[in-house]
């Protein structure tokens, strides 16, 4: 429950800017000029539709008039409209489709700080693949709203007055006819997008399903093949496969039936209009019937109309999703912070003095640390040492406020860590985590990662990948430093990526420098070179060592014992050995460890008994 | 707030990395031209549902013709009209509703079952690159990234699959509609058509430079979603580290690089595809207006053009500038779908797969020992060349024998696991098992010779009932509880089962649910159930690799029982952790750095104070020193 509580401690986050910022309101009125020249485009796009059929009424009523040589300037005036038409057409796209674009960058990149801001709790509840699911899936549907939705509902009102203009001057009873289609299509449309979009989820989680069990399948390779599997492996795909493929076809046949659905609504219309229309053409003007011109305006009108009524169908469906989706992306955007700057200004000069009082936390229930006290002045290093599950790797992100540390326990220079802004106390506060996370870019980048252009900072970069004794290693790779690490690429070996890490660390040159376990997947020998790093950075700085190797802690000034959140002994290291606690007993255990490494066995004649007992192992 | 002003150039060594980041991130994002040959590949998998092919292949020139005669109807009732013929209206009338209907169920059944042939033969493609993954060496996968395999399987067939889906074989009809479209104005007035057609250089022109830009933009497209879910990912999991090195800013920044060329990426996009689609509207209004005017002209020559020719012609004209705009979006999913056909099958030519053993390698000769359970003989491997991690290792057990490996961390003992099992092929030396090579055995035969205990255990989701009894279509019931009856773990799962709320039946606790992985059980609890599929399993030779993790003391003695009841009666090859396993083996070989340094029982060896006596001070000593530490 502390969790909880410090969240609440802390002040409120910059909730209502935020706010401002990302509601679709705020979006809308932020695009609202892209959108109002969007509308006028479109509104003059749409009296060209208009002119051009009431220039093709002309030019045929000419045609097949007495001066058919007449026609020629109002099919010149169709050319000239055309291109006009061409032009706003363009343009509408451009301005509203791009606004749609603009708003999903902006949301984007809101996303991005807000996830920047939250911190271990919010992460704990929201998974990757979530958080990744809405910042594509949902974000697209936004953007759809935006930019399609609100296009197209737009769009509708102006072709539909347009093309009605036309077709009510040729003939009421002609449009009546006509336009009993027209409902069907906005209908049909309507119904089909929502099943579109229900069956192309439903498609996708069929292939994230089957992605998934080929993942853990490849990923088990070894238990596949050592229980001979392989059968029961081929039904579990085969289902999955299958699924995705009924799933696929299920969509095929929704698009599949909507189309001949959509073409038979419209060709409804056409079909009504040609045979009703036709016997007008019949009947003189004069009679209450129509001429060649107006039959072939009014087609024109009715053609243009298809497309926008399945658009408004489609929009519909589109906005009222834009909206769903919108409420999960505000779930990110409403979150809250755990951490937050304090209301102290940033102090001058860090000195770089740690005092940690009483330090207590716990992870919902679970109690890690247990009133922790110890104090690290400048330039000294000081050891935690304890075993796995002990609170060492907690003790250290509470430091660094990567955690949302309790106020009046952390202390830098005497200043409460809470008061302080966030940024320069992770910036005083250099921690390397003992996971080493790589960023799938180049290795230069990776260890360069503090600093604001590795570039400029390539002899920086050299050094503390010396310093961590990975240089010569990465000098070996393809492109040396430039070589592109991570997930993807090549890969490094876990005491690489970890000495990357460290190398990392020590490029930022921070007064204080907590490296979490740097030194868990290195051997002996490149251990040691990489104590003396260490140790020539405590000269410099304070620095916090959590390891679990005692010839680590050795080098520090101090080493306190962390058992289960507490602290259960401290002292020097000489002092701790001869205490001949948990410490001691780790020191022996690790002394045999090292002793077992060094054990040279090269020659193996030098232990001649053992092998040929079991060379004759076959004939007893 | 405002975007952030583009960074000015850079120096040469950031240009550099930008276009290694760039070739690492946008591989394949090139243009190519690719070999159409390759498609040929692809019938084998089509064959079985070739039927559904010619079926879609036939509606389509049916179809095709179909449509052609719509605009011919159209002007049929105009002329009607025309000639004062009420009943000539209402009969073509009927006509053109009849032909619409049929065009419109056609258009169905044509794209639905080219729908089926892609969706199967894509089924079918990857069922076949999901058999091979199977077979490929275990080699294979230190070097692939699993990422790379599953995309074979999924993205890429599913853009091979495109060629169906959406249609690129319809590009077929749209060549004969094109042609009869052609055909037909030309019949009915070729003065007209030249005007009409006029247009089409034009149209050609247009579309096609267009279309090249509009093609490198959603490529572009594609390869910024990617990198940009990437990067979003990234930091998501990276959350802390740049958290920790305060770099949430220039992260901020350099993701709204990437989100910025998504952007105008889509932008760019949007653009061409307007520009497509006004161009071709306007193109036929163009068309259009110069039949209006060429007809007006012309009215009372010699060339005279009636109402119902222009209706026609204007219908010819409407339905000509669709496919023109569609060949040219099929040429760019064609694209995707080569370059993916080319991926799958450079996977599918691997050549590193588990074969079956040849007639010679069959005939090797078998032990001639009948008691030899197995046997390494003077075995040397490495997973790398030049680092070899067994060296001259020989090791023989006896059925019924309990041989416990010992050794630190990398002295090779899971290694040699791997060789009996033949995950790995030895570089030098013979395996045998049962007496005979492991090359001259099938491998499937040979692995179902073993039970497997591994370190970390790999549990699936399904049920307890379907995780003991893993290898078996048909699970027993009866001896998958009695299984775990002899490892002692009955009550407890059952306990498990009743919390969980099982069925009513006697044993529903059985089908207690298992997550993903195992993930709702303990660490004890997933070890337990490894044993129990080991002893359901039932092969002559046991193999466990005790797990080191740490469990409260009750599981502790309930594991202790459970191996010991595992390993009676069975040839055991165990690498052990917990002294009692060890006291229980009949010898205990200790590996060193990939060799066998000595062999014994833990008293002998103990006697010797060699490496194992500080080997088994280092780790069974710790215990003991924690309670001393403690008290």
């Amino acid at each position: 429950m502390l969790v909880r509580e410090a969240v609440v401690s802390q002040e409120p986050p910059s909730g209502p800017a935020a706010d401002a910022e990302t509601s679709l309101g705020a979006q809308f009125r932020r695009h609202l000029p892209a959108y109002l020249f969007g509308a006028v485009v479109l509104a003059v796009f749409q009296l060209s539709m208009n002119r051009i059929d009431w220039k093709s009424k002309q030019a045929i009523d000419l045609i097949f008039s007495d001066h058919p040589g007449d026609a020629w300037w109002p099919a010149a005036l169709m050319l000239l409209l055309a291109v006009v038409a061409f032009v706003t057409r363009v343009a509408s796209r451009w301005f509203m489709f791009n606004a749609g674009r603009d708003v999903e960058y902006d949301l984007r990149r809101l996303l991005l700080s807000r996830l920047h801001k939250l911190g271990a709790a919010f992460y704990r509840t929201m998974p990757a693949g979530e958080i990744m699911s809405r910042s594509s899936g949902d974000l697209m549907q936004v953007r759809l709203l935006f930019g399609f939705g609100i296009l197209n509902v737009v769009n509708v009102v102006f072709a539909f007055a347009s093309a009605l203009q036309v077709m009510l001057a040729v003939s009421l009873k002609l449009t009546l006819v006509s336009f009993v289609a027209l409902p069907i299509l906005v209908l049909t449309t309507r119904g089909f997008s929502r099943g579109f979009y229900l069956r192309t989820k439903a498609t996708q989680e069929a292939l994230g399903r089957l992605s998934e069990v080929l993942q853990t399948n490849l990923a088990g390779v070894r238990v596949v093949r050592s229980f001979a599997l392989e059968e029961r492996e081929l039904v579990r795909f085969d289902v999955a496969s299958r699924a995705y493929l009924e799933a696929s076809l299920g969509l095929a046949r929704l698009r599949g039936f909507m189309q001949p659905i959509m073409g038979a609504a419209s060709a409804a219309g056409m079909l009504v209009f040609f045979w009703v229309g036709g016997s007008l053409l019949l009947k003189s003007p004069a009679d209450g019937g129509i001429s060649k011109g107006d039959f072939f305006a009014f087609s024109q009108a009715l053609t243009r109309m298809a497309w926008p009524m399945i658009a408004l169908g489609f929009s519909l469906s589109i906005l009222q999703r834009g909206r769903a989706s919108y409420a999960r992306l505000k779930e990110i955007f409403d979150a809250v912070p755990e951490v937050t700057d304090g209301s102290r200004p940033r102090p001058l000069a860090p000195k770089g003095h740690v005092t940690v009082k009483a330090l207590s936390f716990a992870y919902g229930k679970r109690v890690v640390l247990d009133a922790v006290s110890f104090d690290l002045p400048p330039g000294r290093s000081l050891a935690v040492v304890g075993r796995t599950g002990s609170g060492k790797s907690t003790l250290a992100m509470l430091l660094a406020r990567l955690l949302p540390t309790p106020r009046e326990s952390v202390f830098l220079d005497g200043i409460d860590v809470c008061d302080l802004p966030v940024e320069f106390v992770r910036g005083t506060v250099g921690y390397a985590q003992q996971d080493a996370f790589l960023f799938s870019t180049t290795v230069a980048n990776n260890v360069g990662f503090s600093v604001p252009d590795p570039d400029e900072a390539a002899e920086r970069v050299r050094e503390a990948a010396s310093e961590a004794h990975v240089l010569e290693e990465m000098m070996s790779l393809p492109d040396q430093l430039d070589t592109v690490v991570g997930e993807r690429g090549v890969q490094l070996s876990g005491g690489q990526k970890q000495r990357v890490a460290l190398a990392r660390a020590l490029v930022s040159e921070p007064p204080v420098l907590v490296l979490d376990d740097p030194l868990s997947a290195v051997d002996a020998k490149t251990e040691r070179a990489i104590l003396d790093a260490i140790s020539r950075q405590a000269a410099k700085r304070s620095v916090l060592l959590i390891t679990h190797r005692v010839a680590a802690a050795a080098r520090c000034d101090r080493v306190i014992v962390l058992d289960a959140g507490r602290i259960v002994d401290s002292g020097t290291h000489d002092e701790l050995v001869t205490r001949g606690g948990l410490y001691a007993a780790f020191a022996e255990e690790q002394r045999v460890a090292n002793e077992m490494a060094e054990l040279s066995l090269e020659e193996p004649s030098e232990t001649p008994p053992p092998v040929s007992s079991v060379s004759g192992g076959a004939s007893p | 707030m405002s975007v952030t002003p583009r960074k000015a150039p850079k120096k040469d060594s950031a240009r550099r990395a930008e276009e290694r980041l760039r070739a690492f991130h946008e591989e394949g994002a090139v243009e190519k031209t690719h070999d159409l040959r390759l498609l040929w590949n692809l019938y084998p998998f089509v064959r079985p549902h070739r039927w559904f092919l010619v079926l879609s292949l036939v509606t389509l020139l049916l179809l095709t013709g179909l449509r052609l005669t719509i605009p011919v109807l159209m002007g049929r009732v105009v002329e009607r009209a025309g000639a004062s013929d009420p009943e000539g209206i209402l009969h073509t009338g009927l006509m053109l509703a009849a032909t619409t209907v049929v065009v419109q169920l056609l258009a169905f059944g044509q794209v639905y079952s080219m729908q089926v042939v892609g969706a199967r033969a894509m089924a079918d493609l990857r069922l076949h690159v999901f058999k091979f993954l199977q077979r490929l060496e275990l080699r294979f996968f230190d070097k692939t990234p699993v990422g790379r395999l599953v995309t074979r399987a999924t993205n890429d067939v599913d853009a091979l699959g495109e060629l169906f889906a959406s249609g690129v074989l319809n590009a077929m009809g749209d060549f004969l509609l094109l042609l009869g479209i052609v055909v037909m104005m030309l019949v009915l007035d070729w003065r007209l058509s030249l005007i009409a057609f006029a247009a089409l250089p034009i149209v050609g022109l247009i579309v096609n430079a267009v279309r090249k830009r509009s093609r490198q933009a959603f490529r572009d497209i594609r390869t910024k979603t990617a990198r940009l879910n990437a990067f979003l990912n990234e930091q998501v999991s990276g959350i802390a580290v740049v958290q920790a090195f305060g770099k949430e800013a220039s992260m901020a920044d350099e993701f709204d690089d990437i989100n910025l060329a998504y952007r105008d990426a889509n932008k760019r996009a949007i653009y061409y595809e307007a520009l497509l689609d006004a161009a071709i509207e306007m193109v036929s209004t163009l068309c259009i207006a110069s039949v209006l005017w060429w007809a007006g002209v012309h009215r009372l020559g010699a060339f005279a053009v009636s109402f119902a020719l222009v209706v026609t012609f204007t219908q010819y004209i409407r339905q000509f500038f669709e496919p023109v705009s569609l060949l040219s979006q099929r040429y760019t999913m064609l694209q995707s779908a080569m370059s993916g056909a080319e991926r799958i099958f450079e996977l599918l030519s691997e050549t590193s797969t588990e074969k079956e053993p040849t007639a010679a390698e069959a005939e090797r000769p078998r032990s001639s020992d009948r008691e030899e359970a197995i046997a390494l003989e003077h075995v040397t491997f490495a997973y790398k060349a030049g680092v070899p991690v067994l060296r001259e290792v020989t090791l023989t057990a006896k059925r019924g024998e309990r041989i416990a490996l010992v050794g630190a961390t990398g002295s090779g003992k899971t290694t040699i696991l791997g060789l009996l099992l033949r995950l790995y092929d030895v570089q030098e030396g013979v395996v045998r098992v049962l007496g005979r090579d492991v090359t001259a055995t099938p491998r499937r035969e040979l692995r179902e010779q073993f039970s497997v205990v591994p370190q970390d255990v790999f549990l699936f989701a399904g049920t307890v009932l379907s995780n003991v009894a893993m290898s078996d279509a048909s699970p027993d019931r009866k001896r998958a509880a009695s299984a775990l009856e002899r490892i002692g773990a009955l009550e407890l799962f059952k306990r498990r089962g009743a919390d969980a709320g099982g069925g009513p039946s006697v044993d529903a606790w059985l089908d207690a649910r298992v997550d993903e992985r195992g993930a709702n059980f303990s660490a004890g609890e997933r070890q337990l159930l490894a044993f129990a599929r080991a002893i359901y399993r039932d092969a002559p030779i046991l193999v466990l690799d005790e797990a080191t993790a740490s469990v409260d003391s009750d599981t502790e003695a309930q594991l202790q029982k459970a191996s010991l009841a595992v390993m009676a009666g069975r040839t055991s090859l165990i690498i052990a952790h917990r002294l009692s396993t060890i006291r229980a083996a009949d010898r205990i070989v200790v590996l060193h750095k990939g060799r066998i340094v000595e062999v014994g029982t833990h008293d002998e060896l103990m006697r010797q104070g060699g490496v194992y006596s500080r080997l088994y001070r280092l780790q069974f000593a710790r215990g003991t020193k924690e309670e001393a530490a403690v008290s």
